[in-house]
């Protein structure tokens, strides 16, 4: 018989039993299995079991619970199969489809839009749509185990490569995925150090396996504040600097800085510009090169200039 | 694709036409198999199969009817898959990011409904702190492009730019055929063909100082537009960096051409450049984690980029800047 009839077969069945159906009774009375020996039954619904709850299917093991029956069977909750009307648009959808196609997310997602399809009642309606005219890549490894994960509160443990290149294992009770300047991620408990960390979704190293039961943790009250986790900014840092720049550079400075800038020598202009991250701002500074000055905080002035100062002596 | 993926595919794809036949009795099979991409004939050897299956007993009562008469398709006794399958949790947050990037983005008229349809995913998700919590930043500076640029991908619209290099740290105006729009590592790209320069190139948003779309109209993008990466070629020249494990990163992100072992925890590398210039102010913002070990030209380079910057700083380094 071909697998395909087995498992509607099993789908029905388990759907429209009263009792939760044992093993035994699905061996018996579910077209398909009866005819093999007792181990092959077992693999062949092992198998079957396995595949049909990774598409979605929410198969329950219950006790029967029948004249002091403690034996466990399976079944399929009704109001846990069934799709719950959403009441999506056929606008909604359409817009729908165009973020799946500008995030790259289809291999996920594409199930989930056939289902939304039929209940706009057009079968397909979105197969194909493309033209945003945006790419957001946003798939990453491991994104959808971590999202399920921090959904279904279940910790997680993965090798992840630190930024020295060594790898060590991460028991994390997830609790948000960040996705900050073209990287995601995940911000959570570090069972080891008992403190709130963030982990690149690209050093994570290899599998990420769930530890425990879901429901482990209560996820914290307060929402995940993106800026105070992702980087993490030396406390004590300085806020804000003073810079000069040269007018080839300082329309763009102008962008992100504090207030209008004021003239200053050589047609230069001076600005007041946040810091996030002190090595970052050094970077930047020294990367434009005679295009911009350091004026103040004079530890970052100095720190730019010793820079600077070691790579013109440079042999 | 192995044949117990096609088995789960065939499954996946009835669990959800089987809802839509049994609303649409006397579909047209044809017309379906078009609309979800499917063989008319594997179609219908999925829906006679469907005729063999019921509840245990598979009597006359149990099993499904399926009627086929001509092209067209009637299903009865089949109650218990009158409604699709529930979206799996990882469908319904993939599908909720997707939602939420996008409405995030400025000045994307689809926002307003992208935002509806991101709500409704979360209340079928469950809201608050048990809910889903995915906070994406996509954007950066020179969102305000966006608008005006989409639309010039959309129709081929040749765009003029007042462009500030990050290569030449120089700024020049110039003739550009957009071909698409890419949020990349915390910042949004153009791609497209460069008439200044003749050949491909990417823009980073927040370097346009100003932005004109043309009335002339391009020949459409060559399908499909080269990816936005960098390509090294014969005639660049080649650049050897020694870097710290603090600047090991480089490698990857200067798609080095040579990464080896040298003395202490450091590495190699080899660069393909096309402007040594580039390769100075890299160097440079490196600080201490990168040393320039050929060609001496390279190292002059650094050497005068970093002079000519001190010079602005007055003799003492400690001294106020020239002209404050």
């Amino acid at each position: 018989m071909d697998r395909l009839e087995r498992l509607v077969n099993l789908v029905i069945a388990l759907r429209e039993t009263r009792v939760p159906l044992l093993a035994s009774d699905i061996r018996t009375r579910v077209a398909g299995y009866g005819q093999d020996d007792h181990e092959a039954f077992r693999r062949m619904f092992e198998r079957d079991k396995a595949d049909l709850r990774a598409l979605g299917v929410p198969i329950e093991t219950a006790p029967l619970d029948r004249f002091g029956d403690d034996r466990l069977g399976y079944r399929i909750d009704p109001d846990a199969y069934d799709l719950p009307p959403l009441d999506f648009g056929p606008d909604e959808l359409m817009a729908l489809a165009l973020a799946v196609d500008a995030t790259g997310l289809g291999a996920t997602a594409a199930g989930g839009l056939r289902k939304l399809e039929v209940d706009v009642g057009v079968p397909g309606l979105t197969r194909g749509a493309s033209g945003v005219g945006l790419e957001v890549p946003l798939a990453a490894p491991h994104l959808e185990a971590l999202a399920e994960a921090q959904l279904t509160r279940t910790a997680v443990r993965f090798p992840y490569r630190r930024s020295d290149g060594q790898s060590a294992t991460r028991t994390v009770d997830p609790h948000a995925l960040v996705h900050r300047s073209g990287r995601w991620y995940l911000v959570g408990r570090d069972h080891d150090r008992d403190a709130t960390r963030a982990f690149r979704l690209d050093r994570v190293a290899g599998d990420v396996r769930p530890v425990g039961e879901p429901g482990a943790f209560a996820p914290p009250q307060a929402p995940v504040d993106v800026d105070s986790v992702v980087p993490a900014a030396p406390t004590g840092a300085p806020a804000t600097a003073v810079v000069e720049v040269s007018p080839d550079l300082a329309w763009q400075v102008a962008r992100g800085a504090r207030g209008e800038g004021e003239p200053a020598a050589d047609g230069w202009t001076r600005f007041t510009v946040p810091v996030g991250d002190p090595d970052a701002f050094a970077s930047w500074a020294l990367g434009e090169g005679p295009h911009v000055v350091v004026v103040s905080p004079p530890a970052l002035r100095s720190r730019v200039v010793a820079a600077l100062r070691r790579a013109a002596e440079q042999p | 694709v192995t044949a117990a993926n096609q088995t789960l595919a065939r499954l996946e794809r009835l669990l959800v036409v089987v809802p839509w036949l049994l609303e649409h009795p006397g579909a047209d099979v044809a017309a379906v198999s078009a609309r979800l991409g499917v063989a008319r004939d594997e179609l219908l050897a999925d829906l006679d199969l469907l005729g063999y299956c019921g509840l245990p007993g598979y009597g006359g009562g149990d099993l499904i009817e399926v009627s086929i008469v001509g092209d067209h398709v009637t299903l009865r006794m089949a109650d218990f898959f009158r409604r699709p399958l529930r979206l799996s949790l990882r469908e319904a947050v993939t599908l909720l990011l997707a939602a939420r990037a996008l409405a995030g983005v400025e000045g994307l008229a689809e926002s307003a409904v992208l935002a509806r349809a991101a709500a409704r995913l979360e209340s079928a998700l469950g809201a608050g702190a048990d809910g889903p919590r995915l906070a994406i930043s996509l954007g950066g500076p020179g969102e305000e492009h966006l608008a005006p640029l989409r639309t010039a991908v959309a129709a081929n619209r040749v765009v003029r730019l007042t462009y500030r290099s990050e290569t030449r740290a120089a700024t020049t105006v110039r003739e550009v055929e957009p071909w698409s729009l890419t949020a990349a590592g915390g910042g949004w790209y153009l791609q497209g063909w460069c008439r200044t320069a003749g050949g491909p190139r990417d823009f980073r948003l927040d370097r346009i100082r100003e932005l004109a779309v043309t009335g002339e109209t391009a020949d459409p993008p060559p399908a499909p537009p080269p990816p936005p990466t960098y390509r090294p070629e014969p005639h660049h020249e080649r650049v050897v960096l020694e870097c710290t494990p603090a600047a090991a990163w480089l490698a990857e992100w200067a798609m080095a051409e040579s990464d080896v072992p040298a003395r202490g925890r450091r590495r190699r590398i080899t660069l393909a450049v096309d402007h040594l210039d580039w390769a100075a102010r890299l160097v440079l913002r490196m600080g201490d984690d990168v040393r320039v070990v050929s060609p001496d030209a390279l190292a002059a380079r650094v050497r005068a980029l970093a002079a000519e910057a001190l010079d602005r700083y007055g003799d003492a380094a400690d001294g106020s800047p020239r002209g404050a």
